[in-house]
């Protein structure tokens, strides 16, 4: 890690490509927190990664000045716990849509979470698929109409946030574009938490996303859960909380693990340290394959 | 309207004349790139009337930015700054999800008229706060000067024909599949 000599700006991440959203997209105001965010960790540009799957959202590597793999529809998790693996200096970031990260993404989930290498899942939920035109996503309220569901879907949503409290995330928090400074923050506090965080962002859809889920709503029904009382630390109650999603809109952190557990890459240290001392001598390598 | 915080980390009660003009730098400054990139979002969207008078809002915030730039210059020269751009969120800028593709010229100009309702307010709250009067003197022009401006796009949009029904509508199905 190298400390910048000049205190790096949200500026010096933004790439020169421009964002080819629709005008409007809630996606503006997510890239805009995470450069915010980066800026104030003050990891250099070299230093961060970001994977993501397909959909609009996943377009965001390409929009940083940061390493970037707009990778394949759903495996932007695998592919990003191989890139910490193979590098744990990198800060990974991982970015993209609902649909990405809860359908065909969605087996990826337990086992990033299980796994719990140090990196950053970011959501940006617009219950629909974008990219592809409007079609009904996991998350999308029961009885959506949409161009895969004319007359109403008959589906139950994920709900996202349960989702990764149940499989047991160390870092769970929800944030809106509507509140640059919350939603800056909270991205800020998921990259500093040592270990596998998720952070699901609200991120409205203008093209094809409902009137009730834009952030003109987002700003007058939005509220904190520090508002509300909530202790982080209180991991049953960050669960009835997170019930709510769909009907309530809480934004802030719901579970933060008091004491989070070591990171897949340090257990990995630990073990190759202790076996290298139970290493045999280079002469003796071979008895290992030899019959007693 | 915007209920969000706009400022982190500035606290107002004891701002130097140095940061508050900083500070008025930074707005204009975001205000300008703000401008700038909606100007290039709606280009690409085939939105060209509200794009050309983004940009032109894009211009008058440069040289708004400027001229308090060099007033910085000439009384505090190159003194490092207590503000930075990260310390400012969306005070002059309009907020990202204001506009849309197939935007009217009509929207775009009330956009921008929203916007400096917002910066005025902004620099309203804040005199509640200031202690020095030069800051103080210093606000109450920008409080004026917004007034102004909001005068000026009034001006520019009493001259505009009213929007034909429907037009503006959002018929945007822009992304492209991969
Ligand atoms: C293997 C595969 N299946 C399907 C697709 C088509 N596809 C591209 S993006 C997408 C869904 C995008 O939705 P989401 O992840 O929510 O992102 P958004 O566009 O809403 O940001 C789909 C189904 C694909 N690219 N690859
Ligand atoms: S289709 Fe929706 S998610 Fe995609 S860029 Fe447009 S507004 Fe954003
Ligand atoms: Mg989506």
């Amino acid at each position: 890690m190298t400390a910048p000599a000049v205190p790096l700006q949200a500026k010096d991440y933004k790439s020169d490509l421009k964002p080819i959203w629709c005008p409007g997209c809630g996606d503006f105001g997510v890239l805009q927190g995470l450069y915010r965010a980066l800026a104030a960790i003050g990891r250099p540009p070299h230093e961060v990664a970001f994977i993501s799957g397909i959909g609009c959202s996943s377009r965001i590597p390409g929009y940083t000045t940061a390493y970037g793999f707009n990778s394949v529809h759903g495996r932007s998790l695998p592919i990003a716990q191989g890139v910490k693996l193979a590098n744990p200096e990198l800060l990974v970031v991982v970015a993209g849509g609902d649909g990405d990260g809860f359908s065909i993404g969605g087996g990826h989930v337990a086992h990033a979470v299980r796994r719990n290498i140090n990196i950053t899942y970011i959501v940006m939920d617009n219950q629909v698929y974008g990219l592809t035109k409007g079609q009904l996503s996991p998350t999308s309220p029961k009885g959506l109409q949409t161009v895969t569901s004319p007359l109403g879907s008959l589906e139950e949503p994920v709900n996202p946030l349960l989702f990764l409290l149940a499989y047991g995330a160390g870092f769970v928090a929800q944030a809106s574009p509507a509140d640059m400074p919350g939603m800056s923050a909270l991205i800020e506090e998921a990259i500093r938490y040592p270990g596998f965080s998720f952070v699901n962002i609200q991120s409205p859809c203008v093209t094809f996303g409902e009137d009730d889920q834009q952030l003109k709503v987002h700003k007058a029904k939005m509220k904190t859960l520090a508002s509300l009382g909530h202790d982080p630390a209180d991991q049953l109650r960050a669960m009835d909380l997170a019930r709510a999603y769909g009907t309530e809109l809480y934004t802030g952190v719901f579970y933060r693990n008091p004491n989070p557990p070591l990171p897949y890459e340090e257990l990995i240290k630990l073990r190759i340290a202790e076996e290298s001392k139970k290493a045999r001598p280079r002469n003796r390598i071979l008895d290992a394959y030899l019959q007693k | 309207m915007t209920t969000q915080k706009q400022t982190q980390g500035i606290d107002f009660a004891t701002i130097s004349m140095r940061d508050a003009l900083d500070l008025a730098v930074l707005i204009e400054e975001e205000a300008r790139d703000r401008y700038e990139e909606l100007a290039a979002q709606l280009i690409l969207h085939r939105t060209p009337g509200a794009a050309a008078f983004f940009t032109k809002m894009m211009r008058v915030e440069e040289v708004h930015r400027k001229q308090l730039f060099e007033q910085r210059t000439r009384n505090f020269g190159n003194q490092p700054s207590g503000v930075s751009r990260e310390m400012i969120y969306d005070v002059e800028a309009p907020d990202y999800d204001e506009v849309r593709m197939n935007m009217t010229p009509r929207t775009a100009l009330e956009v921008a008229l929203r916007s400096e309702v917002k910066a005025h307010a902004f620099f309203v709250n804040a005199l509640k706060h200031v202690a020095s009067a030069e800051v103080k003197k210093l606000f109450e022009h920008l409080c004026e000067e917004e007034v102004e401006h909001q005068n000026l796009v009034k001006a520019e949009l009493a001259k505009l024909e009213p929007d034909e029904p429907g037009s503006g509508d959002d018929f945007g199905d822009d992304p492209v599949a991969q």
